[in-house]
């Protein structure tokens, strides 16, 4: 099963165009998204399939692509041409993508994204609206959830007194207050110093482990990228590297890497 | 929380921006309420004071332009008097008439004995007597505005009176008066044997007395007769200040109108990455559209209350503002007041509901780059 494809590997896509694998939570076919006006291509011909309970870490140099591409992993942004498939099945719509991030997709943003008039508890809260939850348990769901990642003590606190770890710790509750399938982690770790960085890190690792959810983790951090099992390396908005595709296809990968 | 709370904490922890944007609406709506009831004052004013007389029906020279500019002989109004169905008729000169420094007084010259001065609502003095000269009743306005009191004396088109009374009639126009003897307002205007206009009460126990006693009067020749609102709707003057609030009530809707908007539209797109941040969380469009509505119409609220207050403490200045107090009421309507409402709820809707269907038209992920 080929599970990650290479930009260069060109018509790849229309061969398996809008169809994957039984186990691929997601998958992108020949997705392309340029800015100003097509001046700046963010991502070219993408494909990529990411199977339930991967843990898949992107990496790449600033500018390579990498948000973007996790901005299409989450709907939060379109592409001008490809296709991207959950359980097999083309996303199209805003309204089929709000329904996605609430209930099956959360996502941890470098910048937290907190609304900062908010307690920690009601920015976890928001995540639950929509959800036919009623506040009640709407707020013993987020308690417990902040309780999980530690700031149970702090939940009552306006997020703009916590500190940029406990904001992290804030939005990864958010993020995982509906126990989604999917955790897409935009450089988690960016706006952190080393020790709080180092203990988001080990939360949402640990938060994995107890829950199961695939996670696809956007880092410029080698080290935070190798407690994946699989990692994706992007350049210029092409897919350079891919870990699993080559344990399946050496042959082709090295023959590709070659100029 | 709900929709309400969420939107409640939003403007509570953002007091300034919270506080501006209520300032605004409030000012606008304020602002409206007040211009468009000034505007309409002055007639809305003049037309209180005819029906604080009670008449029935008011004569005037036929073709007059304004209920200034005609004039009618003395004699006709024993002529009107004898009208079948004519219960009683007085006729009055009027005219604004200088009253030292720079004032004017909207002055009424009334006939020994007549009927009217029975119906002067005195504070204090009296009314003259049959046959007395050189005296004046001045309404409370009018002797405030001049610094009168009873025994004083008020110089009037260069003749001087004794004020003999002072009335406290209820509507702002008749507040604003001085009443002399009409023989001493005709000497002293230089038109003798002349009337502006006359008083008529008239019988109406059955429907179409009026209509009967107006034909026969206008039957009389060179005179119309009509109610105090037909008189004042067809007046000139009336029609021109008509445009002037037609005119002003249109600036003040438009003011009020961007004030509103502005203040919305600026709340709004303020919040442009918290949109985005709604949005990736996975709020619906419409979710997200109505807690931006439910916070316009919270501002709303609290704007049309301080709206509401601001007008209410403009109309009870007004009456202490010299030249202006004495002569409109600011009283706006229930009417105006629903309508006013009405419009900034709607444009609060819209002002809420553009900058929104904008932000959410937007991708989440360009929201998100706003700062």
């Amino acid at each position: 099963m080929v599970r990650g494809g290479m930009a260069e590997a060109g018509t790849a896509h229309s061969q398996a165009a809008e169809s994957a694998d039984g186990d691929t939570l997601i998958a992108l076919r020949g997705v392309s998204r340029h800015y100003d006006r097509g001046a700046i291509a963010a991502l070219t011909d993408i494909d990529l399939d990411i199977a339930a309970g991967d843990c898949v870490a992107i990496v790449g140099a600033s500018g390579s692509g990498k948000s973007s591409l996790v901005n299409m992993l989450c709907g939060i942004d379109s592409p001008d041409s490809g296709t991207v498939l959950w359980r097999g099945q083309p996303v199209r719509g805003q309204r089929r993508w709000s329904d996605l991030r609430r209930l099956a997709i959360g996502i941890v943003f470098q910048e937290f994204n907190l609304i900062p008039t908010l307690t920690a508890i009601e920015n976890v809260e928001l995540a639950l609206f929509g959800n036919g939850l009623s506040a009640t348990r709407r707020l013993a769901r987020a308690a417990v959830m902040l309780d999980r990642v530690g700031l149970e003590p702090r939940s009552h606190n306006l997020v703009t007194t916590l500190s940029g770890g406990e904001r992290q710790r804030v939005a990864i509750a958010r993020a995982l207050v509906n126990q989604p399938s999917l955790l897409l982690a935009d450089e988690p770790t960016g706006s952190l110093d080393s020790a709080n960085a180092s203990a988001v890190a080990d939360l949402l690792f640990k938060l994995r482990a107890e829950l199961g959810m695939t996670t696809v983790l956007v880092t410029h951090d080698e080290t935070l990228a190798g407690r994946c099992a699989r990692r994706i390396r992007i350049k210029d908005g092409r897919i350079v590297e891919d870990s699993a595709r080559l344990a399946v296809a050496p042959s082709v990968v090295a023959e590709q890497a070659s100029p | 929380m709900n929709l309400a709370g969420l939107a409640l904490r939003n403007l509570k922890r953002r007091p300034v921006r919270t506080g501006l944007t209520v300032l605004g609406i409030g000012l606008a709506v304020g602002s409206a309420l007040a211009l468009i009831s000034l505007s309409h004052s002055i007639k809305d004013s003049a037309r209180a004071g005819v029906d604080e007389m009670g008449d029935d029906l008011v004569v005037m020279q036929k073709g007059a332009s304004d209920i200034f500019g005609g004039f009618i002989a003395d004699e006709s109004v024993e002529r009107v008097a004898a009208v079948p169905g004519v219960t009683r008729a007085a006729g009055e000169l009027f005219m604004f008439a200088p009253a030292g420094g720079n004032r004017s007084v909207l002055t009424l010259g009334w006939p020994d004995g007549s009927y009217l001065w029975n119906k002067v609502p005195l504070r204090e003095g009296r009314v003259p007597t049959a046959g007395e000269r050189g005296v004046a009743v001045l309404g409370e306005g009018a002797a405030a505005a001049l610094g009168k009191k009873r025994d004083d004396t008020v110089e009037i088109l260069g003749k001087t009176f004794t004020v003999i009374g002072i009335a406290n009639y209820t509507t702002v126009i008749n507040r604003g008066l001085a009443l002399l003897p009409l023989a001493d307002l005709q000497a002293a205007s230089m038109r003798p044997k002349q009337v502006t206009m006359i008083h008529v009460n008239a019988e109406h126990a059955k429907a179409g007395d009026i209509a009967r006693v107006k034909d026969a009067i206008e039957g009389l020749g060179n005179l119309t007769a009509s109610t105090a609102n037909d008189m004042l709707s067809k007046d000139r003057n009336f029609a021109v200040l008509d445009a002037i609030s037609l005119a002003i009530s249109i600036i003040a809707i438009a003011i009020g109108a961007i004030y509103v908007l502005n203040a919305l539209i600026m709340a709004t797109q303020e919040r442009t990455r918290e949109i985005g941040i709604f949005a990736a969380i996975g709020w619906s469009r419409g979710r997200i559209m109505a807690s931006i509505v439910v916070e316009g119409l919270l501002l709303y609220v609290v704007g049309c209350i301080l709206g509401l207050g601001f007008s209410a403490l403009a109309a009870l200045a007004l009456p202490y503002i010299p030249t202006i107090g004495d002569l409109v009421s600011f009283r706006p309507s229930t009417v105006l007041i629903a309508l006013t409402l009405a419009a900034a709820l709607a444009l609060c809707s819209v002002g809420s509901l553009v900058p929104a269907w904008r932000a959410v038209r937007m991708s989440p992920a360009a929201a998100l780059r706003r700062l």
